[in-house]
């Protein structure tokens, strides 16, 4: 709270994806086409194989063209959009890692370096001279990939950092070594998925036939390996954490189920074009298994974003830049009197820095259709309460008063009529859709939080007793305030729910 | 449980403007070399002037010097992200598109450069379109740059235009604070480039022509705009005779001109060393500058220290490493270069 807050219609998360996804697509492939060249190199110098050789001097232009402008760029890109979505977490990693990210430049410098000289040298440096650039360049990107790993790491899994603070607690941290291994799979793998798009534009015959199957044979190794290392480095997120991701929202589990199928697909047209008919690799096909890759790694980041909700670095600052160490000061004196730059418009300023950084009111994450239609009473109660709700929200630390002035600004913004009015419904339609509003952000039907089965045998006036008593029935419950020809519809929707659970 | 606190730096402030300072210098004179020498190759072109190899050699390094200028702008960013935090974000918040398209605008003048390089006789066209389109994305990043900079360092503005408009779409209005600034950086830039022109055509009559008339041209221009800007600077230039900085100053200005005497006499590497002497020298002037318009909002000298000396040891490690394996592989590539001619 203590920056500006950039307030853009579009939402952060899907800002931060576009741009992260990419970078890390070019950045992988930026150390396992290293690795691929100079491996490669090697061995077409040792057969004395031209052909390859001359290959392999196009995939470094296109490897230079894409890792060292897109890939490097998009990197620092990386950096710009975090300080201004997340200005308090980027402040916390760069004081606790300057040296980790200090280390990495230097690699860095080298590896870009190594790139252009790599490139650059095909026809003036001495074969073995060459190829002792380009291991040279492999070595400082794969050190790239360890000091960021860790930073990265560090972010779901601080482990004893938290209670230590100390630099190299936080570095080599719980899903570390399962996450370093993982990407080096997934480098090796968009090393072979790369140099099939290159080799796909050679014309069907033995050369097209030979490399297309040596490349993809990259692709299965790094895919196995990926593979075999998801699963390693889902067991090496702490239970605590996983239970409390899973319990409140299927998404972890959507983008690993999506990540699998990705998976299998990658792998499939791999053994029909590496194995059953390597001539037939056309530039749409390769270009497909491009696609296919860059979705497997927007699931997989999607899994690691997703499951370290709702902190942006574990057990230390909330998604929206709430710290946990400053849980007294907000309680006790609200957030407003944190939030350094002011507009004037209280509401607003609490909105943005409580609930804007993941939701929008009419966009990604919108929050206008999950509160159109009720009052101001229940939106407070709802804010208050957000910990409770499902998707895994950071809880509100403000006061009262300041849930209040979020609830009176959302709900200017909001459509007043009934709900009848607006979905155009009435009977048990209506109550499915008032139960969907203002009971189903907790009580999601056929989940751990289901209560159909206490709503069986109960009569109308026994549910409409329920509601009238609902603050009552546990913490964070909201009093029922909708209107009574919504209640009447949603009694009904009740019964129908416990008719179904006594079944 | 007592959550670490993360508000402190993990070395000795001066350790950490020292690096500051000292690589964001070396990120100058690389940014420098690019800026004006795409400048100066194109305006040369329109004139029809040196049309041949040097230029064409020039023009084929472009790539090398933007990964160079974007490499050694990393660290610097990253040491003034570490004391200066705060100001950078806020200011870069309140202009968050215009910022977040400094990385567009890089991405599109690296492609074009390498398109010049790779395809580009200076006759051509195409290759004139694209070092102008690399030219003026240069130039909205170091608009950008100033523009963001010079508000980072003035916390009541950003309260102000925050507080009028939260959509990322302000640029700062106080154009005469940044104006100067942006002018005297892009004219220094020239100057530089002038002194990379002129050693590398150091053999051709012509192009050290050129090199000179940039070098000694972009210097005076450079120092006028400087003079005029440390005047606009009004209390805070009063404030800035009574610092060191004053006296890096005079040095900077000094050693501008004994590098220009070398250059005269083709001792480019006296020249080179004194040239960027004197641009450290600037740099240091400039981080006076940000420090007492900050004075009264904030003081680097209240962040509590607590060094990470291992971390810190591996970077310094890394560090020797780095310059090591760079030395070698450039004596292989260039030593080969020289054999293969």
């Amino acid at each position: 709270m203590s920056y500006p807050f950039w307030d853009v219609p579009i939402g952060y998360g899907v800002l931060m994806a576009v741009i992260a996804v990419f970078h890390v697509f070019v950045s992988h492939f930026a150390i396992g086409g290293g690795l691929y060249l100079v491996v490669s190199e090697q061995l077409a110098r040792k057969a004395g194989d031209s052909p390859r050789l001359e290959f392999l001097e196009k995939l470094s232009r296109f490897f230079v063209l894409v890792t060292l402008v897109a890939g490097a760029l998009t990197g620092v890109g990386i950096w710009f959009i975090i300080g201004l979505i997340a200005p308090t977490a980027t402040e916390a990693l760069i004081h606790n890692y300057v040296w980790g990210w200090a280390t990495e430049w230097t690699f860095f410098v080298v590896e870009i370096a190594a790139a252009m000289i790599y490139f650059y040298g095909w026809k003036t440096m001495t074969p073995r001279a060459h190829m002792a650039v380009g291991w040279v360049y492999f070595v400082f990107a794969w050190l790239s990939l360890f000091i960021i790993n860790g930073i990265i790491t560090f972010m779901l899994t601080p482990g004893q950092w938290l209670a230590t603070g100390d630099f190299w607690d936080g570095f080599f941290n719980p899903t570390f070594w399962a996450s370093l291994v993982l990407r080096t799979g997934v480098c090796v793998m968009l090393a072979g998925l790369y140099a099939l798009l290159v080799a796909s534009r050679y014309q069907a015959g033995e050369f097209k036939e030979r490399t297309v199957r040596y490349t993809a044979g990259w692709g299965v190794v790094g895919l196995a390996v990926t593979a075999l290392c998801q699963y390693w480095y889902w067991k090496a997120i702490p239970a605590a954490v996983v239970a409390k991701a899973l319990q409140t929202m299927p998404t972890p589990i959507h983008s690993i189920e999506y990540s699998v199928w990705l998976a299998a697909g990658i792998g499939a047209l791999l053994v029909v074009f590496g194995v059953l008919a390597p001539r037939r690799l056309s530039m749409a096909a390769a270009a497909l298994l491009m696609v296919l890759g860059l979705a497997w790694f927007g699931a997989f980041e999607w899994f690691r974003e997703s499951i370290r909700k709702p902190y942006v670095i574990t057990g230390y600052i909330y998604g929206n830049g709430v710290e946990l160490a400053k849980t007294a000061s907000y309680k006790k004196d609200g957030y407003l009197a944190q939030v350094v730059y002011r507009t004037g418009d209280d509401g607003a300023d609490l909105f943005r820095h409580a609930c804007r950084s993941c939701h929008t009111l009419d966009g990604y994450k919108a929050l206008k259709p999950v509160f159109d239609g009720t009052d101001r009473a229940f939106i407070a109660a709802i804010i208050r309460s957000a910990h409770l709700l499902k998707g895994n929200m950071p809880p509100f630390l403000g006061t009262a008063a300041e849930a209040d002035k979020i609830a009176d600004y959302l709900s200017q913004r909001l459509d007043k009529r009934p709900l009848a009015e607006i979905y155009k419904l009435e009977g048990v339609e209506l109550g499915r859709k008032a139960y969907e509003l203002r009971c189903g952000k907790c009580h999601v039907i056929g989940a751990a939080s289901d209560k159909s089965k206490s709503f069986a045998g109960q009569s109308a006036d026994d549910l409409n007793n329920m509601l009238n008593m609902a603050a009552d029935l546990g913490a964070g419950m909201p009093a029922y305030t909708g209107a009574a020809t919504e209640r009447g519809a949603l009694v009904s929707f009740l019964a129908q729910l416990g008719k179904g659970a006594k079944k | 449980m007592n959550l670490p606190d993360y508000e402190f730096l993990s070395a000795p402030l001066w350790l950490v403007t020292v690096l500051h300072l000292l690589t964001f210098t070396l990120h100058l004179v690389a940014m420098n070399f690019l800026l004006g020498g795409v400048f100066i190759t194109l305006w040369s072109s329109a004139r029809k002037r040196w049309d041949g190899p040097t230029a064409a050699g020039f023009t084929r390094i472009f790539p090398a010097a933007t990964a160079a200028t974007v490499t050694l702008g990393v660290a610097p960013l990253l040491f003034l992200q570490l004391v200066f935090h705060r100001q950078m974000y806020s200011a870069a918040i309140v202009s968050g598109w215009f910022w977040l398209l400094v990385i567009a605008a890089v991405i599109v003048a690296y492609y074009a450069l390498y398109r010049a390089s790779f395809e580009g006789q200076r006759t051509d066209r195409a290759s004139k379109a694209a070092l102008l389109l690399a030219l003026l994305g240069l130039l909205y990043v170091s608009l950008v740059y100033s523009s963001v900079f010079s508000m980072a360092e003035q916390p009541a503005l950003i309260r102000n235009l925050y507080a009028k408009d939260q959509s990322g779409w302000v640029w700062n209005p106080a154009v005469g604070d940044y104006g100067l600034r942006w002018l005297h950086m892009v004219l220094g830039a020239v100057t530089v480039g002038g002194f990379f022109v002129g050693l590398l055509g150091r053999n051709d009559m012509e192009v050290f022509a050129t090199g000179k008339t940039f070098l000694v041209g972009g210097m005076v221009a450079a120092a006028l705009t400087g003079m005029v800007y440390l005047l606009s600077l009004e209390q805070h230039l009063a404030a800035l005779m009574h610092t060191p900085a004053i006296w890096a100053l005079t040095a900077a200005v000094a050693l501008s001109l004994v590098s220009l005497h070398f250059f005269f006499k083709k001792n480019f590497w006296l020249s080179g060393v004194t040239l960027f002497l004197s641009v450290a020298g600037m740099v240091f002037v400039r981080h006076t500058v940000r420090l007492l318009r900050l004075a009264g909002e904030f003081d680097p000298a209240s962040w509590r220290v607590a060094p990470q000396w291992s971390p810190f040891a591996m970077f310094l490690v890394c560090f020797v490493v780095m310059l090591i394996v760079l030395a070698w592989m450039l004596r292989m590539f260039f030593g080969a270069k020289r054999n293969a001619a």
